[in-house]
């Protein structure tokens, strides 16, 4: 356990165990407990940034995605393909095409297979901190015989991008960014990964993800412990998204929402799901499966659960794109603008 | 099982693809990485990290970094 206390040492970067006071430390994912193995020692050192908190412990994800790519090797999940689909069309409608693109975490599975040549993509790295993921991906492809993009490989991690300055010409990410603790620190590092005009797409799940069954949570904690702390993940809002992009230096950000209700029988078939994504934070109570079912279920007795997804597009500055002109340089006035298009008073 | 040894002898060649090794850096220093052939992995000379290669696959998590200390620990590691 020295490797890594020294590795982070001799970088200089260091993260503060999180505090005890903000509650945030979602005590089912024993997060504490993980984090003391990677305390990067000296409290006396300040953090670097403050955007760097720890709220997610990134080693737990990564058997948590260990453990989706094992459950979710049988069947397609159509949540996940309708994400990756929305996404992938989005190629579409650039006349650009992107001869090297890079896949960073989520669903790599569904992007990989839903490709089908959009975008003019001829070489595809992917990405995962998940060993386990990856190598299901690479016997998937294997398997299907379609080797008509090179593809590479690697694990890595989406807070420390292992890419180069200006490499690649496009970058993916489908339901991978809402895990990470730094999410503008990886949204700069994948800008700076691009080539100019290159473009960033990315699918992150948003505030109102499952809200009912954060009430469940809630109501079934009060009753029992009689406090509440959370135990939904902090998700992104909308409005944060345009922040966010713009904050990475990304040119032309594009910010889009859609809500997606997903029924199950059951609440327990949502923790399924959830943990077939890789998605999930705890294991669920009995007492919480019974107040979701109670309090949402619907007419023909099946549960419904809200995932909201933000789109997110993002350009790396170029020449040919369209910049806002300097204040006070405008040489028509609205009212000449008026009288050009008819006015309808 | 044909297959099998297809991907054997891929990985036994040039243990990683040439597009990851142009475009592979270090993910902490951003320095460009060495291919170590004695201990196959990659090796990052500014802050002295080698990182694994399992199956051809390079894992450049940081945690998987195996510090080097000295010459002598470079065999070891």
């Amino acid at each position: 356990m020295r490797r890594i206390n020294s590795l982070y040492g001799r970088i200089g970067l260091l993260r503060r165990a999180p505090e005890k006071s903000t509650k945030q430390s979602h005590t089912l994912l024993a997060s504490l407990s993980f984090s003391t193995e990677g305390s990067y020692g000296g409290d006396g050192e300040l953090q670097q940034n403050s955007s760097k908190v720890k709220i997610f412990d990134r080693d737990l994800k990564r058997i948590h995605r260990d453990r989706a790519a094992w459950l979710s090797r049988q069947k397609n999940d159509s949540f996940v393909d309708a994400v990756a689909e929305n996404l992938l069309d989005r190629l579409e409608d650039c006349k650009k095409s992107f001869p090297t693109a890079f896949c960073l975490g989520g669903s790599l599975g569904a992007v990989k297979r839903l490709l089908r040549g959009r975008g003019g993509i001829e070489k595809l790295i992917m990405m995962d901190t998940s060993y386990d993921m990856i190598k299901s991906c690479r016997d998937a492809q294997e398997d299907s015989l379609d080797n008509s993009i090179e593809t590479s490989y690697l694990v890595g991690d989406e807070e420390f991008l292992p890419i180069k300055e200006s490499s690649v010409d496009l970058i993916i990410s489908s339901l991978g960014l809402h895990w990470t603790n730094d999410l503008p620190g990886s949204m700069i590092q994948c800008k700076l990964a691009l080539k100019p005009d290159g473009l960033f797409l990315a699918a992150i799940l948003g505030g109102e993800t499952l809200k009912e069954l954060r009430i469940a949570c809630t109501l079934a904690h009060m009753e029992r412990e009689g406090g509440i702390s959370p135990r939904l993940s902090p998700l992104a809002q909308v409005r944060d998204a345009g922040n966010l992009l713009t904050r990475a230096g990304f040119s032309l950000p594009g910010v889009d929402v859609d809500e997606y209700v997903v029924k199950y029988k059951s609440a327990m078939d949502l923790i399924e799901h959830l943990r077939a994504m890789g998605e999930t934070n705890a294991l669920l109570e009995r007492n919480k499966a019974a107040i979701y079912d109670s309090m949402f279920a619907t007419e023909d007795g099946t549960i419904p659960a809200t995932f909201q997804v933000i789109y997110m597009t993002g350009w790396r500055e170029h020449s040919s794109h369209p910049q806002a002109k300097r204040r006070g340089s405008a040489t028509v006035s609205f009212t000449d603008l008026q009288k050009q298009f008819g006015g309808q008073s | 099982m044909v297959r099998l040894n297809r991907v054997l002898l891929k990985d036994a060649g040039n243990a990683i693809d040439k597009t990851l090794s142009e475009i592979l850096v270090c993910p902490l220093s951003k320095q460009p990485l060495r291919f170590c052939e004695k201990t196959k992995s990659l090796v990052s000379d500014t802050i002295g990290v080698s990182f694994p290669i399992k199956n051809g696959i390079p894992c450049l998590v940081p945690k998987d970094g195996k510090i080097l200390e000295e010459e002598a620990d470079a065999s070891k590691a």
